[in-house]
């Protein structure tokens, strides 16, 4: 059984829709993240679920129940805000308490389960403090811990880690995969961050504009991208895009020609514009005379250690290469490099989808 | 903070001697009167040092019943504060809370009620209790004291109401918490110090009204502040009972706001949210 289902689910405020028709389908159990550019619907649809915005169209579903007009203390779902909003009067202990006490489990349970909760999440020494006597990365865990305790059908994250600190982050980020691990509760976690998309999901949606443009594993959305935007917006460094014209079975551009890989079939047709795009790791280094070799010249050497960033100049195209760091090359060289025939993405220029089957 | 020198310090404590001493001298005149015998009460100079005596307070209880003109203070105010803080500040959330482009211009109407001059009221509410049969009962100057209170109350709240922020009661509402509790268990805890606030200026008008419990009330509901004048009357004026009467009207303002000030702290949504 599903245990979020949102069928063209919109938002508006007022005039302006800023979600528009989310079709959605999250299995129990599983770990879905929303991912997308600042201001793209995700914490609005993420209100949504958790109940803390009217739904203005469509129809949302919980457990297979139509929640639509269900207030938010009826869904059964919790939520780790952005901002923490711990409950600043009561001490963490207390603060979990608040939560567990709807659901009326008596004073014996309550302890037990607020000492689990601490025990995992390693608050059992803070239990007594108050939310301002605790650094950012313990108010996280408290956050956490307040939702944990219910031990709730649904876990909805909005940036649960944005505030902390590059190093904290790495560590929460492994923790809050571990709990998922341990736990098995449905997750629904809003990020604008990819790494914890790509490390965490099991399912990632990508929005853009409030439209979800691709939904699908990690491996899916980056090995078989459905649009330009999702192409560029998944991965680091991005994918180097080119807009090219297919002539006579190849592609073709300034300082370019590529024949068109035999499996996109004849999906691209003579005369269309056809935007290539290929990821820096996929750019080799070849010799001159190596077959589908071209010309490049280096602008700039990025040394990272283990591999090297090359911003290449080909015709009047840039190019992001990532190669090994022996392999690297002072800017101002010509180098010759060749694009993987089989790491080519190619995308309809007009409409941004992609032209893979 | 800089660290002051003994020279600034001497300054600040001669400075603060001299304030303390403006607000404490109509109090120790008071005290000092209402312990002084009568034949010495207009001494010039006044005398400092005097056998005191008890006699005006008990004149104060014997000639009138003054510990139910007490009483009678003590309803009214605590009356029509519990009263204007329950209203005032239900009203309080809903101006903060509801988002709508009049949402101003209803807070400045309620504020506009306590515009208007006591005394052009005074006849119409006279009326009004005469009709109702509510003259001269504590009910009667809980009524007109919460007009007054009630949109003080309203403009403090909505303040302390404001800085709370929603994110706590959305929390609170996914955590399973209608409405109600929501405000009463995270809103209002969190605006405390405005309650205090509230509390202290509602108790200290409804004590000290003088104008509405004169005309307001007899015999039965006279309040305090105008027992103590009906020892002025034309031909005498009894300056050592009205000085009693003033020392114990001073007492319970003094305990509330004590009480209320233990509320007073700030910062109380510190670290809630970031
Ligand atoms: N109360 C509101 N009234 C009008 N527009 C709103 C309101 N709340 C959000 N929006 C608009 O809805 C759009 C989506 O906002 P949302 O907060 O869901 O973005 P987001 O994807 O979470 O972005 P971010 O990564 O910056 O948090 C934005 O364009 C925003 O301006
Ligand atoms: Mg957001």
């Amino acid at each position: 059984m599903s245990a979020i289902t949102l069928h063209n689910v919109v938002k508006k405020y007022g005039a302006v829709q800023v979600v528009h028709g989310v079709d959605l389908d999250i299995a129990e159990g599983e770990f879905v993240v929303l991912l997308g550019p600042s201001g793209c619907g995700k914490t609005t649809t993420l209100r949504m679920v958790a109940g803390l915005e009217d739904v203005s169209g469509g129809t949302l579903s919980i457990g297979g129940q139509v929640v639509n007009d269900v207030a938010p203390k009826d869904r059964g779902v919790a939520m780790v805000f952005q901002n923490y909003a711990l409950y600043p009067h009561m001490s963490v202990r207390q603060n979990m308490e608040f939560a567990l006490r709807p659901m009326k489990l008596g004073k014996a349970e309550m302890d037990r389960r607020i000492a689990q909760t601490a025990g995992i999440l390693g608050l059992d020494a803070l239990l007594e403090r108050r939310p301002a006597q605790l650094s950012g990365g313990q108010r996280q865990r408290v956050a956490m811990g307040r939702a944990m305790v219910r031990t709730p059908k649904v876990f909805l994250f909005d940036e649960p880690l944005s505030n902390l600190d590059a190093k904290l982050r790495t560590q929460v980020r492994w923790e809050i995969g571990k709990l998922h691990q341990r736990l098995g509760t449905t997750v629904l976690y809003v990020t604008h961050d990819q790494v914890e998309a790509m490390t965490l999901a099991d399912k990632i949606v990508i929005m853009r504009d409030g439209h979800v443009e691709q939904v699908g594993t990690p491996e899916e959305v980056y090995a078989a991208p459905k649009s330009t935007f999702v192409a560029t917006f998944i991965g680091s460094p991005s994918m180097n895009m080119i807009e090219t014209r297919a002539t006579g079975g190849r592609l073709v551009a300034d300082g370019l020609s590529i024949p068109v890989p035999t499996r996109f079939g004849d999906r691209v047709k003579d005369g269309q514009e056809v935007t290539l795009g290929i990821r820096p790791i996929e750019i080799q280094r070849v010799a001159e005379n190596a077959p589908g070799a071209m010309a490049a010249r280096v602008e700039v050497t990025e040394y990272l250690g283990n591999e090297a960033l090359l911003d290449l100049r080909v015709g009047s195209h840039d190019l992001m290469a990532e190669v090994p760091a022996d392999q690297r090359a002072a800017p101002g060289e010509t180098v010759h490099v060749r694009l993987n025939e089989t790491a080519l993405h190619l995308f309809d220029t007009r409409s941004g989808r992609s032209l893979a089957q | 903070m800089n660290k002051l020198s003994t020279r600034q310090t001497i300054l600040i404590y001669l400075a603060l001697g001299v304030v303390l001493i403006v607000f404490l001298m109509p109090i120790y005149l008071i005290a000092s009167s209402s312990l002084k015998p009568s034949p010495i009460m207009f001494q010039k100079p006044p005398a400092f040092l005097f056998a005191p005596t008890f006699e005006h307070y008990q004149d104060l209880f014997a000639m009138r019943p003054f510990g139910k003109f007490i009483l009678n203070s003590l309803i009214v105010a605590l009356g029509s504060t519990a009263f204007s803080l329950t209203i005032g500040s239900l009203a309080a959330y809903a101006i903060s809370r509801i988002r709508h482009k009049r949402m101003n211009d209803v807070a400045f109407w309620i504020l506009s009620m306590r515009m208007f001059p006591p005394i052009a009221v005074v006849v119409p509410y006279y009326i009004i209790f005469k009709t109702a049969g509510l003259l001269d009962t504590p009910l009667a100057l809980i009524i007109v004291y919460s007009t007054a209170n009630i949109p003080l109350t309203v403009w403090l709240m909505k303040g302390f109401f404001d800085e709370v922020p929603i994110a706590l009661e959305e929390a609170a509402a996914v955590d399973g918490y209608g409405l109600l509790e929501t405000f009463l268990r995270v809103t209002l805890p969190l605006a405390a110090p405005g309650l205090a606030v509230s509390a202290v200026f509602c108790f200290i008008f409804s004590w000290n009204e003088f104008l509405f419990a004169l005309m307001l009330t007899g015999s039965e509901a006279q309040t305090a502040t105008v027992a103590v004048m009906s020892f002025w009357s034309s031909d005498a004026v009894q300056w050592g009972r009205i000085m009693a009467g003033s020392f114990i009207i001073l007492i319970p303002g003094v305990i509330f706001v004590l009480t209320c000030q233990r509320w007073l702290v700030r910062g109380l949504t510190m670290g809630s949210v970031k």
